[in-house]
C-alpha cells in the first residue's frame, strides 16, 4: 500500500479528523510580471495584471468565483512598472486577468469590495454609497455615479459586512443600515433599531446572521460593543450571553449554516457559541491576546485564525494545527472548506472526506482500501488482486461507491483516474450497484476538470458544484465570457443552451463594432440556429440598442413569433414591414398596434393623414380595422379617409349617421327651424351618393328622406303636434289617417308615390286602430281593393272585432285565405268547410288543419290529466 | 336542475376546461384582498353563469354589479372590472372612474380584459386619461361549454365583423381557442375548412402550432381526430328557415340565453302571475336530452306517452297490492321524472300556441316554396305583403335573404321596389342596413343565374319525408329540407372535400384539406370510424369530430349532427363549437341594430 501512504502523509490531524491543504493553482500568473503582460487583456498598459494582497483591497467570490482588486490608496505603495492611475482589476481564481478598467478618480475613499450572489461586483465607498459593476466587462450599472445607501449626515461607513444578497453597514455615528435588495438598480436601505452604543463606547466587531437563517426572514446584525454583544434587527436590540461572561469580543464569524458563532475574546480565548448565546460549545486559549486579522470557518468543524505569518486551525478537541505563511493571505470561506489566496498560490483547505480516509488512511483495511489495492495489483498483473477481491466480495458495492465518491473529491486528475479504475475493477464483479452511478460521476468530473483548468479558473469542489447547480454554473461561465465551454457543458448535460447562445450573441454584437452587418449576421445565425425556439427578436433588440439598426432589421426577420417580432420592427422604424407582418399574423391586435404607432408618428408630420391613408388603403385588413376603430371615436378622421380615397358613398352614410345623431338631440327636434342642419346633412349625403352611378338608389332614397323630413316638419307645424319627425313614410300616413286628416295622408301618398296595395294595408290598419269601423266600411266600398279584402280582414281580426271581420271574410276570393281567417277566429267548422272548398291543394291543407287542431286538443287533455294527478 | 350543465357524458373532458376557467376567475378574485366590487359586462355575466355559481364569488368578498353607462354605486374601496375587450365598455369604465373623482373617492381600480387585453381598448382608456389609474390583467376565457357536446366562443358579432366590417379578430380568437384545446387534447391530425374565415383560421392554427408548439411527446393519441371548420357565410340559407325541432322552436319563439329560457311563471304552471322564471335547458335534463332534437309534434307524442305510462303505473299500484318492494321502488323512481315531464308539457304547450297559428304554417310553407325555387311570383308577393303590413323587420329580412340567396339575387326592378318599400315602411334609417346586406351578398341584385337548384339537387337538400316519426335522414329537421351546412359536414367526414370539390366552388369562399403531424395512421381520405375497413379494424373506437361554425350555428343544425352520429354504422361523435348559437332573428338583429347606429 505504498501509494496510499504518501497521500495520507500530507494530512493534518485535528481532533480525530484529518484535514488537507490542496494547492490548486501555483504559481499565480500575476506574481510573474513577464507572463502577465503577455496575457493581459487590459491592452497595452503594463502591470495591469499585477496584484499584491498587501497593497490592494481585494474581494473574492465564493464558489470558485473571480477575484477583484483595487489598489488601496490609504497605504503607501512603491510603484514598480505600474501606472500611477488606479485601476479596477478582475482575475479568475487561477489569477488570470479577465478585465480591468480605470478607477474613477475623485470618488470618496473605497471602503470595501464584494461580489453579490449573481456575480455583480459591488464597491462600497466610505461615504456609504455603492457602485455596481457588471461582469465580465466591469461596466458600471446602472450608471457610473454611486447610489447612496446611508441617510445623509450619518458620518460615513465605520464597518460593513456583505453577504450574497446584501450588506449591513455600521455608520460612524453607530447606527446600522441594512440593504437586502442589493441586486436591483434602486436598492432600498433600511435602518435597524438603534443599537444603543453610548458615546464613550466602541464597536469592536460586527457579524451578520444572513436572512435565510433567521426566522423573521430579515438579517440580524451582531455587534461587539464594550463588554457585551448585541443582536440588532428591525424590531429591536437584544443583549446576548450576559450569563456567559465572555467579556469584550474582538472578532466574530458566523458558521456557514448560520447556527454557530466563533468569537475571539479580549483575553485571547476563541469561543464557539450558538448564535443565541445559550452556552459555550468549546473554547480554546490562544497564545496571543492580539486579535487575529482574519477569522473564518472551515466547514462546520473548525475555525481558522490568521495573524500575519501564522494561520491557526482550531477544532473542538486536541491541539490546533498551525500553518506558516511568509506572505499575506486572504481566507475565502466556502461551504465545505476555505480557499487560501496568497500572492503566489491558491490553496484549498478542507476536511478529508470519510471515503477518502477509508481508502488512503494509514493502515486502513477497509473494503474500499482493499479494492483500491486490488486494482494496483491487477495492473501489476499480480494474483494478489483476486485475493483482495475475495476478502471484500461481500461488501463490494460499498467499496465501489467509496472509490467513486473519493474520485469526486480529488482535484488531481491522475488520482481521479486511479480511483475510478479501482471502481471499474470492482464493477466487473458486481451487479448490484445502481445503474449509472459511475457514469454520473465521470460526467461530473469531466465538467469539474474542464472548469478547474487554469485557463478557466473555477476551482469548484464536487459539493460546491452540486450546491451551485449546473445551470448556475453555466451562467457564471457566461459571465466570465466562457461561452463555448458553457455551451458544451449545456450540451453535454442536456441543458437548454438558449441562455448561453443568447448571451453570446449579445456579447458578440457588443464586441464586433468593426464587423460589417452581413458578416456578423452570418456568424450570429450560425450559432442561433443551434437552439430551437430562441428569441431572435431579443437579439435584434440588443443589436438595435447598440446602434446597429440594420443588423437588427436582418435579425428580426428570423423571428417566428409575430408578437415579439412586430414591436421590434416598430422600434427600428420598419413600419411597412411591421404592418405587412402583422396582417400576415392574423392577430388583429398586432395590426392595431402597428396602426396606432404609424398614426402617432405621422401625426407630428405635415402631410400626415394622407400618408397614413395611403398606407392603409393598400391593405384591406388594416383599412377595415381602422374604419371599425374610427367609427367609435374618430369620426372626422374617418370622413377624411373616405373622401380622400374616393369612398363617397361611405362618407355619405357617415353624414346620414350624423343627421340621425342630431335628431336624437332634443334641441334639434320639436318642429323648430333647427331641423335645418339635419336636412342639410341628408341633402349633402344625397349629393355625394349622386356622384357615383352605382348608388343611384341610395341617392334617390336620400332625396326622399330629405323630402320626408320637410313634409314632417310642415305636418308638425300645421297640426301643432310633434309626433311625425323620425317616423317612416308609412307611419306618417297612418298617423295622418288616425288623426282623421285624410287630406294630408293622401298628399303624402301622392308625393311619395305610395303603391295602392300598401295604401290599403295602411289605411285599413290605421282606421281599425282608432276603431273607426264605419270609415273602414266606406273605404272598402270605394272601389275593389287592388290586393283583395285581406287587409280589412286582418285589421279587424287583429283588433279583435269578430263581427267586423266576418263582413270582409266572405268577400275573400281565396278559399285557403278564408279558411285561415276562420281558424283565427276559432270558427273551426267554417274553416274546415272553406278548406274543403280550396281547390288543388285542398287535401294537404285539410290534413294540416286537422293536425294542428288535433294537437291542440291533445295537449289540453294531457295537461288536465297531469294536473289532476 | 342547474343552469351549469353536467358534462360527465361529454366525448371530451370538458369538465377540465370549465374547472380551469373557474380557477382562473377565482384566482383573480382572490388575488385582490378585502372587499371589492366586481363589475361585469352584461353579456359576460350571462356567460359566467355557465361556469360557476355567482354566489361563490360573493364568498370571496366580491359584490357583483353589471357594467352600464351609469355611475357605479358601491361602498367598496376596490373596483374590479371584468369586461370583454370592446370599445363601448371602455367608455363605460372610463366614465365610472371619472365620476368618482369629483366625489373625492379614493378607489383602487382593476381591469381584467376577457379574453385578453387589446391595444385598441387600451388606447381608448389612454385617451380618456384613466389608463394610469387602472391595474390591468387578463382573464383568458376563450371557450365555454354550453352542453356536453357544444362549445361556445361567445363571439356575438363574429358574423357581421367578418362579413361586413372586414374585422377578422374573431377568426384569430377561434384559432387561439382551438389551439388551447390542442394543448389539452393533442394536435388534431385532420383539418377540413370551407369559407374565407375558416381557411384563415386553419392557417392561423397551423402558424400557432409552429410558433408555440403543442408537445405531443407525453400525450397519447390525439383525442380529436378531425376538425371541420365552416363559415356561416357558406350556408346562410339554413338559419333563415324556421326551425321545427323542439329546441329550435324554443330558441325561435322564446330565445334561449346561456342555456336558459325565461318565461312567465304562469306558463310553467305556477300561480304567481307576471313573474318570470328561468328554465334551464341542457342534457342534464334526461327527458330534454331525449326530445330536444325531435320535431315538435313528435315531442308532444313522446311526452304524452310518458305521462300516460306513469298514470297507468299509478293506477296499477293503487288497485293491486301485489307489487314487490323492488317494483315499488321502480315506480317511485319513475315518479321522479314527473317534474321533467310537467316542465316539458308546459313548454311544449306554450310553443304549440305559436306553432299552431295559421300564419306560422303559411310561413313554413312559403319557406319551402322559396327553397324549391318554384313559384317566384307567389314568393315575391308574400314578401311584398309582409313589408306593407309592416311585420317585424327581422321576419321580413329572413325571407328576403332566403329569397335572394336561392335566386342569386333579385331582378333590378324587384330589388329596387322591395328596397323602397322597406325604406318607406320601416324608415330611411335602414338605408345602410340594405347597403350592408348588399355588400355581404345577402340581399342583392341578380347578376347571374342561380345555382341553388344545382347545389340542392347534388346534395339532395330537398327530400320527401316518408315517416316523420322514424326519420332516416337529417332532412326531417326542417320537414323536408336537409341543412346545406350539415350535408357538407356529412361529406367531409365520409370522404373529404375531394368528392365534392366542384360543388364547393359554387359556394362562397375557398376550401382547404390539411393533414398535420407526422404519425397519421391512414393515408387515405377515409376517416377512421366511418363505414369502411377502418371501423372493423378498431372495433368500439368512436372517433371524435370537432365541427366549428364561424358566424354561428342553429340548434336545428346541432340536432342534425346529433342525429347523424346516432345513426347505425357511424363510428364518430360530433362536438360542436360555435361563435354563437343563432336563429335567423338573432343573426339579423345585431346587423340591423349596428347598421342603424352607423357602427358598421
Amino acid at each position: 500500500m505504498s501509494s496510499s501512504v504518501s497521500v495520507a502523509a500530507e494530512w493534518d490531524l485535528l481532533s480525530d479528523r484529518f484535514y488537507r491543504r490542496i494547492t490548486i493553482y501555483s504559481p499565480l500568473p500575476w506574481s510573474s510580471p513577464a507572463t502577465t503582460t503577455a496575457s493581459s487583456s487590459g491592452g497595452g498598459s503594463g502591470g495591469v495584471g499585477r496584484l499584491d494582497l498587501s497593497t490592494h483591497i481585494v474581494a473574492a467570490a465564493p464558489f470558485g468565483g473571480p477575484i477583484a482588486a483595487v489598489r488601496d490608496d490609504s497605504k503607501i505603495v512603491q510603484l514598480h512598472s505600474e501606472p500611477s492611475r488606479r485601476r479596477l482589476l478582475l482575475f479568475s481564481s487561477s489569477g488570470h486577468p479577465l478585465a480591468s478598467s480605470p478607477w474613477t478618480p475623485h470618488l470618496p475613499r473605497l471602503h470595501s469590495l464584494a461580489f453579490s450572489s449573481s456575480l455583480n461586483l459591488l464597491a462600497l465607498l466610505s461615504d456609504g454609497s455603492l457602485l455596481r459593476f457588471h461582469l465580465p466587462d466591469l461596466r458600471p450599472t446602472p450608471s457610473s455615479s454611486p447610489v447612496p445607501l446611508l441617510p445623509p449626515a450619518s458620518g460615513g461607513v465605520a464597518d460593513a459586512v456583505f453577504w450574497g444578497g446584501g450588506v449591513a453597514i455600521l455608520t460612524e455615528d453607530n447606527r446600522v443600515v441594512v440593504t437586502t435588495d442589493i441586486e436591483v438598480d434602486d436598492p432600498h436601505p433600511r435602518e435597524l433599531a438603534d443599537p444603543g452604543v453610548s458615546e464613550d463606547e466602541q464597536v469592536l466587531c460586527m457579524a451578520v446572521v444572513e436572512p435565510q437563517f433567521v426566522m423573521s426572514g430579515s438579517p440580524e446584525v451582531l455587534l461587539g460593543v464594550g463588554d457585551r454583544v448585541v443582536a440588532v434587527d428591525e424590531d429591536g436590540v437584544q443583549v446576548l450571553g450576559e450569563a456567559l461572561e465572555i467579556g469584550p469580543v474582538q472578532r466574530m464569524a458566523v458558521s456557514p449554516n448560520g447556527k454557530l458563532l466563533a468569537a475571539f475574546a479580549h483575553d485571547g480565548r476563541l469561543l464557539v457559541i450558538p448564535t443565541d448565546f445559550s452556552r459555550i460549545i468549546f473554547e480554546y486559549e490562544c497564545d496571543s491576546a492580539l486579535p487575529p486579522d482574519q477569522i473564518a470557518w472551515c466547514g462546520l468543524d473548525s475555525v481558522l485564525l490568521y495573524w500575519p505569518e501564522v494561520l491557526l486551525m482550531v477544532g473542538p478537541n486536541g491541539d490546533p494545527v498551525q500553518y506558516n505563511y511568509d506572505e499575506p493571505i486572504m481566507l475565502i470561506p466556502e461551504c465545505d472548506g476555505v480557499r487560501i489566496l496568497s500572492n503566489s498560490s491558491m490553496e484549498f483547505l478542507h476536511r478529508v472526506p470519510d471515503c477518502t480516509t477509508l481508502i488512503f488512511g494509514i493502515g486502513s483495511m477497509s473494503p474500499a482500501a482493499l479494492l483500491y489495492d486490488a486494482r494496483d495489483h491487477y495492473d501489476k498483473q499480480s494474483a494478489k488482486a483476486y485475493d483482495n477481491y475475495q476478502l471484500i466480495s461481500s461488501s463490494l458495492p460499498e467499496a465501489i461507491e467509496a472509490c467513486i465518491d473519493a474520485a469526486g473529491y480529488e482535484f488531481d486528475v491522475s488520482r481521479q483516474h486511479t480511483l475510478l479504475k479501482a471502481a471499474t475493477y470492482g464493477l466487473a464483479f458486481c451487479s448490484q450497484l445502481r445503474h449509472g452511478r459511475f457514469q454520473e460521476m465521470c460526467k461530473m468530473l469531466r465538467v469539474l476538470n474542464a472548469i478547474r483548468d487554469p485557463e478557466i479558473g473555477m476551482p469548484l469542489t464536487i459539493q460546491q458544484y452540486k450546491l451551485l447547480t449546473a445551470t448556475v454554473l453555466t451562467g457564471r461561465l457566461i459571465k466570465a465570457n466562457q461561452h463555448l465551454l458553457a455551451f458544451r457543458i449545456s450540451e453535454y448535460l442536456n441543458l437548454n443552451p438558449e441562455v448561453v447562445i443568447m448571451h453570446w450573441a449579445c456579447e458578440k454584437i457588443a464586441a464586433s463594432a468593426a464587423i460589417p452587418d452581413i458578416v456578423l449576421l452570418e456568424s450570429l445565425l450560425d450559432k442561433l440556429r443551434l437552439c430551437k425556439g430562441i428569441s431572435y427578436a431579443a437579439v435584434a433588440a440588443h443589436a438595435d440598442n447598440t446602434g446597429r439598426r440594420k443588423l437588427a432589421a436582418m435579425l428580426v426577420d428570423h423571428e417566428s413569433q409575430s408578437s415579439k417580432q412586430i414591436p421590434l420592427l416598430l422600434s427600428i422604424d420598419e413600419q411597412d414591414k411591421a404592418l405587412q407582418k402583422s396582417i400576415e399574423s392574423g392577430d388583429t391586435d398586432l395590426v392595431y398596434l402597428v396602426l396606432f404607432h404609424i398614426w402617432q408618428k405621422v401625426a407630428v408630420e405635415k402631410n400626415a393623414p394622407l400618408d397614413f391613408f395611403g398606407i392603409i388603403n393598400a391593405r384591406p385588413l388594416a383599412r377595415d380595422l381602422f374604419m371599425t376603430y374610427a367609427r367609435h371615436s374618430k369620426h372626422e378622421a374617418l370622413k377624411d379617409f373616405f373622401l380622400s380615397t374616393g369612398r363617397l358613398q361611405d362618407a355619405a352614410f357617415l353624414l346620414l349617421k350624423e343627421s340621425r345623431e342630431l335628431e336624437k338631440n332634443p334641441m334639434a327636434s320639436k318642429g323648430s327651424p333647427l331641423h335645418g342642419p339635419q336636412v342639410r346633412l341628408v341633402e349633402q349625403a344625397h349629393r355625394l351618393f349622386a356622384e357615383t352611378k352605382e348608388h343611384l338608389f341610395e341617392s334617390k332614397s336620400a332625396e326622399e328622406h330629405a323630402k320626408l323630413l320637410r313634409v314632417q316638419h310642415h305636418l308638425e307645424v300645421s297640426t301643432k303636434q310633434a309626433i311625425f319627425m323620425g317616423s317612416s313614410v308609412s307611419d306618417t300616413i297612418k298617423t295622418c289617417i288616425a288623426m282623421g286628416n285624410d287630406r294630408a295622408a293622401a298628399k303624402v301618398k301622392s308625393e311619395f308615390k305610395v303603391p295602392d296595395k300598401r295604401w290599403y294595408w295602411l289605411k285599413a290598419c290605421a282606421l281599425a286602430t282608432v276603431g273607426n269601423w264605419d270609415a273602414l266600411e266606406t273605404f272598402s266600398k270605394e272601389k275593389k281593393p287592388p290586393g283583395g279584402y285581406k287587409p280589412f280582414v286582418e285589421a279587424c281580426i287583429d283588433a279583435g272585432q269578430k263581427t267586423e271581420a266576418l263582413k270582409y271574410i266572405v268577400k275573400l276570393t281565396d278559399s285557403a285565405e278564408k279558411s285561415q281567417a276562420y281558424t283565427r277566429l276559432g270558427m273551426d267548422k267554417e274553416a274546415e268547410a272553406a278548406a274543403l272548398q280550396a281547390a288543388g291543394n285542398g287535401d294537404e291543407l285539410f290534413s294540416r288543419l286537422k293536425f294542428t287542431l288535433g294537437q291542440n286538443a291533445l295537449i289540453d287533455t294531457l295537461r288536465d290529466r297531469l294536473s289532476s294527478y | 336542475m342547474a343552469q351549469i350543465p353536467n358534462l360527465d357524458n361529454s366525448p371530451l373532458n370538458l369538465t377540465a376546461i370549465r374547472e380551469q376557467s373557474q380557477k382562473d376567475l377565482l384566482n383573480i378574485v382572490k388575488s385582490i384582498r378585502g372587499k371589492k366590487c366586481l363589475v361585469i359586462d352584461p353579456k359576460l355575466a350571462g356567460t359566467l353563469s355557465l361556469i360557476l355559481q355567482t354566489s361563490v364569488l360573493k364568498e370571496y368578498g366580491a359584490e357583483l354589479r353589471i357594467l352600464s353607462a351609469d355611475p357605479l354605486q358601491t361602498e367598496c374601496p376596490k373596483v374590479v372590472y371584468l369586461v370583454r375587450a370592446q370599445p363601448n365598455y371602455m367608455k363605460f369604465v372610463a366614465n365610472q372612474i371619472k365620476n368618482d373623482e369629483p366625489k373625492g373617492l379614493q378607489r383602487e381600480y382593476f381591469l381584467y380584459f376577457v379574453p385578453r387585453r387589446t391595444v385598441a381598448c387600451e388606447k381608448i382608456l389612454e385617451e380618456e386619461k384613466v389608463h394610469q389609474k387602472l391595474t390591468i390583467g387578463e382573464y383568458p376565457l376563450y371557450v365555454v361549454p354550453l352542453d356536453e357536446d357544444v362549445l361556445s366562443f361567445e363571439l356575438d358579432y363574429s358574423l357581421q365583423e367578418c362579413l361586413i366590417e372586414g374585422d377578422t379578430s374573431s377568426v384569430w380568437h377561434v384559432a387561439k381557442a382551438i389551439h388551447k384545446l390542442e394543448f389539452a387534447f393533442g394536435v388534431i391530425p385532420n383539418i377540413r375548412a370551407k369559407g374565407l374565415a375558416s381557411t384563415k383560421a386553419a392557417e392561423l392554427l397551423n402558424n400557432m402550432q409552429l410558433e408555440d408548439p403543442v408537445n405531443m411527446d407525453n400525450m397519447g393519441m390525439p383525442e380529436i381526430d378531425t376538425l371541420i371548420l365552416l363559415d356561416r357565410e357558406v350556408d346562410m340559407v339554413t338559419p333563415m328557415c324556421s326551425q321545427l325541432t323542439y329546441e329550435g322552436l324554443l330558441d325561435e319563439m322564446l330565445e334561449i340565453h346561456n342555456g336558459c329560457v325565461e318565461v312567465d311563471a304562469s306558463i310553467m304552471g305556477a300561480q304567481q302571475d307576471g313573474k318570470k322564471v328561468k328554465v334551464p335547458l341542457n342534457s342534464s335534463d334526461k327527458l330534454y336530452k331525449e326530445i330536444r332534437d325531435l320535431n315538435l309534434h313528435v315531442v308532444v307524442q313522446v311526452v304524452r306517452q310518458k305521462a300516460t305510462s306513469i298514470q297507468q303505473d299509478y293506477a296499477e299500484v293503487k288497485s293491486t297490492n301485489t307489487q314487490s318492494v323492488s317494483e315499488l321502488k321502480d315506480f317511485v323512481k319513475r315518479l321522479h321524472s314527473l317534474p321533467e315531464i310537467a316542465r316539458h308539457v308546459n313548454l311544449a304547450q306554450h310553443l304549440q300556441s305559436f306553432a299552431a297559428k295559421p300564419s306560422f304554417h303559411a310561413r313554413v310553407e312559403i319557406e319551402q316554396v322559396i327553397l324549391e325555387v318554384e313559384n317566384y311570383e307567389t314568393c315575391f308577393e308574400y314578401i311584398e305583403d309582409i313589408i306593407q303590413k309592416q311585420e317585424p323587420i327581422e321576419t321580413v329580412l329572413r325571407l328576403l335573404v332566403l329569397f335572394s340567396l336561392t335566386n342569386a339575387g333579385l331582378p333590378k326592378k324587384n330589388f329596387d321596389y322591395l328596397r323602397r318599400e322597406i325604406l318607406h315602411s320601416y324608415g330611411f334609417e335602414h338605408m345602410s342596413l340594405l347597403y350592408n346586406l348588399e355588400k355581404a351578398g345577402l340581399v342583392k341584385r341578380q347578376e347571374s343565374r342561380s345555382n341553388w337548384v344545382g347545389i340542392s339537387r347534388a346534395l339532395q337538400l330537398i327530400v320527401d319525408i316518408k315517416d316523420p316519426e322514424k326519420p332516416d335522414d337529417i332532412s326531417y329537421i326542417f320537414s323536408g329540407y336537409a341543412p346545406l351546412s350539415i350535408r357538407l359536414v356529412q361529406h367531409a367526414v365520409r370522404s373529404g372535400w375531394r368528392s365534392i370539390e366542384e360543388l364547393l366552388k359554387l359556394l362562397p369562399g375557398p376550401h382547404l384539406d390539411l393533414k398535420r403531424g407526422v404519425s397519421t395512421i391512414s393515408s387515405s381520405e377515409v376517416l377512421p370510424g366511418s363505414v369502411g375497413q377502418q371501423s372493423t379494424d378498431r372495433v368500439g373506437h368512436r372517433s371524435l369530430v370537432l365541427v366549428v361554425f364561424i358566424g354561428g350555428v342553429t340548434s336545428a343544425e346541432i340536432a342534425a349532427l346529433r342525429f347523424l352520429s346516432s345513426q347505425e354504422g357511424m363510428g364518430y361523435d360530433f362536438l360542436v363549437a360555435t361563435t354563437k348559437i343563432i336563429t335567423g332573428n338573432t343573426l339579423l338583429r345585431p346587423i340591423i341594430a349596428s347598421s342603424k347606429e352607423g357602427m358598421i
